[in-house]
Order: structure tokens, then C-alpha cells, then sequence
């Protein structure tokens, strides 16, 4: 956490462009964005985003119609036919799209200081830092809320030593009895998102817990916490 | 998200291609905590909600539970549109909706009729806009259905020898209108319109051979065919009936009459049949045909209310015909044939149970009487009328009897009080006399209305009867039992919702010494007379229509799958979620005229 807070002072000293300075500011109060990326690939240093959505959430309320949603082009790279396959964004919707230097000064405004939510949200903000880096000599200081790390504690936070985690998002959902929307779309996932975490956020709220499978039998998941 | 809205749920389906866009644009998520009021009474509604997972608890201004809300149903729309909302909306558990503004339903609804149809004040003007969608079958099946399906026989052939005065009287005697004339190898058709021309116009005697009147160019269909092609030739002739044959044989008429038939069941002619019939076996045919067009005038879009008026006066007709085929001339003489409950009021579409009686001005032979009794009943048992289980019939010594003895028995039940008798009474203060001397029947109820009206106490005990079973709160069951894992919450509209308007009004209409026996003519009178106000009763009319058509709904689809033995029970989790607003609406006007009833007769006295 400290190191956290002296990266932040650090980038706030260092900050390229000062019209970014909001970026420092604490956002409105009990306001937070929702945040997801499509991208060509897992590795933030050679992979790029080709879309980028986010929405807003204020108090218990989801502003669906205030969202934040665009395809941006690569600048030098063309997306690989495998991640086109993932996403289904064509070749045609990422020519139609905006290089990400004039999608990010916008997104950045649409974010401000508030804190941003997702799952697995530290690999979307390290990809977006990535540019930001490039374009205002910063990384985005915003706090992070990670939706599995809330269901980790609600679910198996009291775990008994030996208990398999399922963290999937399939799961999250699952459990939350969230419906589950067409996947790796990135609007639909970042609202997927603002959902678990109001869930979470109240459970926690009111200390009630998800509970787990008897071991035994659920079936073993494929991947491990 | 927003583009996963789903827009096939009614009442979105109705929206517009663009207009879905624009609503999709709009939409907000909301969270609800657990105990989380969205919606409290007298405060105005900014968005609609439509419920994407969760429940969400529907409670009156006391704290009753009166629903609870599922995935794809919505609230509150008359909150929305009506100004503030009647009921408290609180989250069951964590719940998550769309939040559609208030602003743009708004516009939405002035833009697009159909949509506006759900939130609609009057429930069964909403129920008709959804109906009117799935019906889309008319004059499109009648076109396609088969010539044999309208057309009457058997054919009647007359040799061409025959004089056109033993025609006339052939054919009367088989009620047709048309014969076949077989004359030197040729067949030629008369018809009554022939032979009344023959005598008056041309004033030929009636001894002439009906060859003479007949023609030969006959236009035939096969039974084979389709109405469509009957019609044609039937237009390029000039001909108001076509012969049909059948594998060589001529074997009835198409009239342009039974074509007609066909579009809006083929009530029209189920009365000719029934005067027609020489014997109660000829009496069966069309008493399953009575029963069959409700089913088909309920395909066709006719409004519930309409299937039970023609239903009822069929019915009549049938009663009154078996009644003279049976009755000995003394008891017809001397009685009157009653027919009471829902057959009284007009209010029976797929039969349920036969009530009636007869009532006589005096004593008749014992073995004559007896023998009518069974006889009777047990025609309309063959016919398909379930026996009553209450044995309201007049099979039963004691709804067969002389005045006299009537007036003793409801003197007696007036004072019983308990519910058998209360019973009792409310099915003869539904009777209607159908033959016979129906003047009896009218003194009988005047004597009743005049033992009871006024009479607080009596009235009162006669009301309570509505408290013998709770209007259900809609889902509530479903959701204790989908936690536990079976069941489902199958609601008897019957009880639920049907039977305390009929016997509320019933008890009001009793109390003021109104003699109407239909529902809707009660709620009209009992408004007349200033007991509730007219837009009042008319929700409650609304109310019981809505019932009739999901009951019937139930029941007909029991029919097809031949499991109705008891009552119909309507499945809220099978229902749309317009069809599910539309029920919780009727619900809750009759929760409010329940509570009208308690505080008029002070019902809490019987609990």
C-alpha cells in the first residue's frame, strides 16, 4: 500500500501533461467506473487493446446510459487472426476505430479520480498504462477494486485448509446469480463487473457470505486461486 | 448489458426496432439491497424497473404480501403513469433491474398504442390489447378448412313422380330446406324457395310432379374440398348453396349460411338442431357442439363475456328442448324448469357442473315425477354435464319440489346458518326460470329477497362466505417452494378471484333487494343505487373478466390434454410477464373489494 501511495506521488510530481491533474483528485463521492478491455493478447508489453469500454456506477446504480464504449486502432500492429476469433471484432470494426491516442484523453475523462472496478482489473490498468505512459508520461493512479478478490473473501475467505478456489468469472456470476451476458464484449463485461461488485460490496456490508459446495462434490475446476 | 435487454418480453415486444435502440440507450441497472423499499405508496416513480434477477416483494399499506416479482417482471406502471404508487415495492433479496426513465415510457407510450395498452387503467381493456396478438386466426383457418366440416345431411331424395306437396311436407318433416330430385337417371335440386314460387306465382296446383319445379344444372363440391373453392363456385353461380358429394354420392348442402357458421363457431346453427331433434339422442350432437364452440369462438378472439352469453342462451335452448321431450304434460303444465349458479348467471362457458331444479304450483303423480327426475339428470350426464357435487339438481328431491315446499326449505336455510346453507342460497338467488311457469321461480326469489334484504345480520353471515378463501398473494408460493426445491404455485382463479366478486355483489345485490341475476347487471344496479362508484364497479367487471378468460384459458387447455376433472389451475411461472401484471392487477381489485365487503358487514365478526 505505501509503495502504492509513493508511486502516486512520484507520477503526480512527474505528470507530463498537467490537464491530466484531475486524474489525482479524488472522484465524486460514492462514485466508481467499471472497467474492461478487449485486447490481442495476455502480455501487456507486446499486445494491444483494440476495445475499451466503461461505465459509470453511482450509489447502487449502474449508469448503463452514460457509458463509455470504443474500438481503437493499433498503431502499427494489425490484430492477429486469433484474437479476432476471441473478441469477434472484425477487421472492418477496428479500421472504423480511433488510434488510441485520441481514444484515451476521453477515456480519462470519463474515469477521473474514481476508483476502478473489474475482474482481473490490474491487467486492464497495466495495459491502458502502457499508453498512458506514452501519451502523458503517467500511469493511472486510480485505487482498484478487484471483484474476485471480493469473492474470494466472501466465499472462501474462512476456507478450511485444501479447499479448491474457483475463481472464474463464470462462477462469480454463478454464484451471484448474475445472468450471464455474451462474453468478451467489453461493454458487457465491464457491466458484468459493476454487478458482482454491487453485490459483493452489500454482502460484505451486511457480513453475509456465499456458500461453498460440500467438498466432494463440485466437480474440480480447471484453474486454481 | 443494455444490448441484452430483453426486448421479446412483452410489453417490450410491441416496441419498434428504432424505439427499442432508444430505450436500450437509456437504460440504467440498479442494485436493490435485501429489505431495500424502491417504490413506497404516495411516492411517484421515476423509472420502471424490470427485474433482471431477484425478487422483489409487492406489500400493502398494512404490510400484506399481496405478490412477488421475478426476472423480466416489471413494476410499477401504474405508479408510473397514474401518479404514486398503491403498494410498497421491497426487495426479497439481492436484485438487480433495468431502471427504464419515466420520461421516455412516457413518450414511448404516446408514440405507440400497442405499448400503451399495458399500462392501461382498465385491466381488462389491457387484457384485450394482449389477447388480440395471438389471435391472429379468422377468416384465414375458415378459408382453409374442408367442405365436409360446414355441411349438413343426410341428403333427402325425391322421386321426380313425386307431387311437390309431398316434397314440401318431406322436407319439413326433416327441417331442410333442399332436396335432391332423382328423376329418369338425372338429379335435379328443389328447394323450399322452388316450391314456394311454384304455389304462388305460378299457381300450379299441388299435385304437380316435383320435376316440373326442380332444376338439373346442379353445382356440386366434393367433401374434400376447400371452403375457398365452394365459395368461388358459389360467387360465379350466383348461388347461395352448392351440392355436396362425397365418394360418388350426394350427401348434404353447403349453405352460405354454414360458411358463416364456421367464422364464428357454428353457434348460429346449433339452435336449428336443437329444435330439430325428435329425441334426446338427436339432442347429443349439438350439446357437444355447444361445448366445441367455445372452444373455437376462444381461438377466433371472441371476448370471454360474449362466449359465456352465447354459451348460456344455447344452453337454454338445449334445457328447454330436453325439458319438453321429457316432461310429461303434467309437470310441464304445472312446473318450471330452473336452471341456477353460473348457468343462471350467464356466466358458465366450459361446463362445470349443472345446476337446476324444477319448481311446481302443486303436488304431481309421484312415479311421473320421479321418472322426469332421473330421466333428466341423466340425459344431461350423458350429454357431458358433470353431475353437481352440491347434487343441485333436479334429480334431488329438494330442488324438484312444489312451492310450497321451497319457501319451507329456504325459510329453513335463511336460519340454519352455516355455510351449506348459505350455499344453497346464493346458487337459487342466481336461478332464472327457462320454461314453463316461470312465475313460480319469481315469487320464490321475491320471497327470499324479501326474508333477507335489510336484514344486516343475515346479510352479513351470507357475505362472510367470501372469507372461505384468501385471494393468494401471486408467486409467493412458487418462491417458498422453488427454495425448497418442488411444487409450484398453481392458483384456483375459481377461489381466488371469481367467486368472491360473484358472491360479494351477490350478497350486495341481496342486502338492496336488486333481483338482477348476472354479475355485470348487479355491479350496474348496485352502482345505480350508489353503493360504490361507477369507475369502482367497473374495475371489478374488468376484474372478473380478466379471471373468466384466464380460467377458461386453463380449463381449455385442460380439455386438450383431458385432465379436467376438477378445477382449472392457472400457473403464474407459465404466464408471460404482461399476463402476470395483468392477473396481479385483478388480484389486487379484489382484494380491495374484499375489504370493502368486511367494512360494510363487519366480517371480521365471522373469522
Amino acid at each position: 500500500m505505501t509503495r502504492g501511495l509513493l508511486w502516486r506521488l512520484f507520477y503526480r510530481a512527474s505528470l507530463g501533461d498537467h490537464a491530466y491533474k484531475f486524474l489525482f483528485e479524488p472522484g465524486p463521492e460514492d462514485e466508481a467506473v467499471a472497467l474492461d478491455c478487449e485486447t490481442t493478447g495476455l502480455d501487456p508489453r507486446k499486445d494491444d487493446i483494440v476495445a475499451v469500454a466503461a461505465v459509470r456506477i453511482k450509489g447502487n446504480r449502474i449508469l448503463t446510459s452514460e457509458r463509455f464504449e470504443a474500438f481503437v486502432r493499433p498503431e502499427d500492429s494489425q490484430p492477429g487472426a486469433e484474437s479476432i476469433k476471441v473478441h469477434r471484432i472484425r477487421q472492418r470494426d477496428v479500421a472504423d476505430a480511433l488510434p488510441m491516442r485520441k481514444v484515451l484523453p476521453e477515456l480519462l475523462r470519463f474515469i477521473g479520480g474514481r476508483p476502478l472496478v473489474g475482474y482481473y482489473i490490474d491487467f486492464d490498468v497495466r495495459m491502458l498504462d502502457k499508453y498512458a505512459m506514452d501519451l502523458i508520461e503517467v500511469k493511472l493512479p486510480n485505487p482498484q477494486i478487484e471483484v474476485s478478490a471480493l469473492y474470494y473473501e466472501r466465499k472462501y475467505g474462512d476456507a478450511p485448509p485444501g479447499t479448491v478456489f474457483d475463481l472464474r468469472f463464470d462462477s462469480v456470476l454463478r454464484d451471484l446469480g448474475i445472468p450471464p451476458l455474451a462474453a468478451h464484449d467489453a461493454l458487457n463485461d465491464a457491466v458484468m463487473a459493476a454487478m458482482a461488485w454491487l453485490a459483493l460490496r452489500d454482502m460484505k456490508a451486511r457480513g453475509a457470505r456465499i456458500p461453498r459446495e460440500r467438498p466432494g462434490r463440485a466437480a474440480p475446476p480447471p484453474t486454481g486461486g | 448489458m443494455p444490448s441484452a435487454f430483453d426486448a421479446s418480453n412483452p410489453p417490450f415486444d410491441r416496441l419498434t426496432q428504432q424505439e427499442i435502440g432508444e430505450l436500450r440507450a437509456a437504460l440504467d441497472i440498479g442494485y436493490l439491497r435485501p429489505g431495500e423499499a424502491v417504490l413506497l405508496p404516495g411516492q411517484k416513480a421515476e423509472h420502471l424497473h424490470v427485474i433482471i434477477k431477484g425478487l422483489v416483494e409487492v406489500r400493502d399499506a398494512d404490510g400484506t404480501l399481496n405478490a412477488v416479482l421475478g426476472p423480466k417482471d416489471s413494476f410499477d406502471s401504474r405508479a408510473l403513469v397514474h401518479g404514486a404508487a398503491g403498494e410498497d415495492f421491497i426487495a426479497a433479496e439481492e436484485t438487480l433491474c433495468y431502471l427504464i426513465p419515466r420520461a421516455l415510457v412516457l413518450g414511448l407510450i404516446s408514440r405507440n398504442p400497442a405499448f400503451a395498452a399495458f399500462f392501461y387503467s382498465e385491466v381488462s381493456a389491457k387484457l384485450d390489447a394482449f389477447a388480440r396478438a395471438s389471435r391472429t386466426e379468422g377468416m384465414e383457418s375458415v378459408l382453409r378448412a374442408r367442405v365436409g366440416e360446414a355441411s349438413r345431411g343426410p341428403a333427402l331424395v325425391i322421386e321426380g313422380s313425386a307431387s311437390i306437396a309431398t316434397a314440401a311436407e318431406r322436407m319439413q318433416e326433416a327441417s331442410i330446406n333442399a332436396a335432391y330430385v332423382r328423376d329418369a337417371g338425372r338429379i335435379g335440386v328443389v328447394t323450399g324457395m322452388n316450391l314456394a314460387k311454384a304455389v304462388l306465382l305460378r299457381q300450379l296446383p299441388r299435385e304437380t310432379p316435383v320435376r316440373e319445379v326442380c332444376h338439373f344444372d346442379v353445382i356440386a363440391v366434393d367433401a374434400e374440398d376447400f371452403i375457398f373453392e365452394a365459395l368461388l363456385l358459389m360467387t360465379r353461380h350466383d348461388k347461395r348453396r352448392v351440392a355436396v358429394r362425397a365418394g360418388g354420392e350426394f350427401t348434404g348442402f353447403l349453405e352460405d349460411i354454414h360458411i358463416l357458421g364456421l367464422v364464428a363457431g357454428n353457434s348460429q346453427l346449433i339452435p336449428g338442431r336443437i329444435d330439430r331433434a325428435r329425441s334426446v339422442a338427436d339432442l347429443a350432437g349439438p350439446a357437444q357442439d355447444i361445448q366445441r364452440q367455445v372452444e373455437r369462438l376462444h381461438r377466433q378472439g371472441v371476448k370471454v363475456e360474449q362466449i359465456a352469453e352465447i354459451t348460456s342462451d344455447l344452453n337454454r335452448r338445449l334445457f328447454v328442448r330436453l325439458f319438453d321431450l321429457l316432461a310429461p304434460p303434467g309437470i310441464r303444465e304445472h312446473g318450471c324448469l330452473l336452471i341456477m349458479g353460473s348457468e343462471g348467471r350467464g356466466e358458465q362457458t366450459v361446463r362445470t357442473d349443472q345446476d337446476n331444479g324444477l319448481l311446481l304450483d302443486g303436488p304431481v303423480p309421484e312415479a311421473e315425477l320421479e321418472a322426469f327426475r332421473r330421466d333428466f339428470s341423466g340425459a344431461l350426464a350423458g350429454f357431458g354435464f358433470p353431475s353437481c357435487p352440491g347434487h343441485v339438481m333436479v334429480s334431488n328431491p329438494l330442488w324438484s319440489q312444489p312451492l310450497e315446499g321451497l319457501l319451507r326449505q329456504l325459510r329453513l336455510w335463511v336460519m340454519e346458518r352455516t355455510p351449506e346453507a348459505a350455499l344453497n342460497l346464493a346458487i337459487f338467488f342466481d336461478a332464472v326460470g327457462v320454461t314453463g311457469r316461470t312465475g313460480l321461480l319469481a315469487e320464490a326469489r321475491q320471497a327470499l329477497a324479501q326474508m333477507m334484504r335489510g336484514e344486516r345480520a343475515l346479510i352479513a353471515r351470507f357475505a362472510s362466505l367470501v372469507e372461505s378463501f384468501e385471494t393468494p398473494a401471486l408467486g409467493v408460493l412458487s418462491t417458498l417452494m422453488e427454495r425448497v426445491g418442488v411444487g409450484s404455485d398453481a392458483i384456483d382463479i375459481k377461489k381466488a378471484g371469481i367467486f368472491p366478486i360473484v358472491h360479494g355483489m351477490r350478497a350486495m345485490a341481496m342486502d338492496r333487494g336488486i333481483m338482477e341475476t348476472s354479475t355485470a347487471g348487479r355491479i350496474e344496479a348496485l352502482v345505480e343505487a350508489g353503493n360504490f362508484t361507477a369507475p369502482f364497479g367497473r374495475e371489478l367487471l374488468s376484474a372478473l373478466r380478466v379471471f373468466m378468460e384466464y380460467r377458461l384459458r386453463a380449463q381449455l387447455e385442460a380439455v386438450r390434454r383431458g385432465t379436467l376433472e376438477h378445477e382449472a389451475l392457472v400457473t403464474p411461472a407459465g404466464l408471460s410477464a404482461a399476463d402476470r401484471d395483468i392477473l396481479r392487477d385483478a388480484l389486487r381489485i379484489v382484494r380491495q373489494f374484499r375489504e370493502l365487503l368486511r367494512n360494510r358487514y363487519a366480517l371480521a365478526a365471522f373469522g
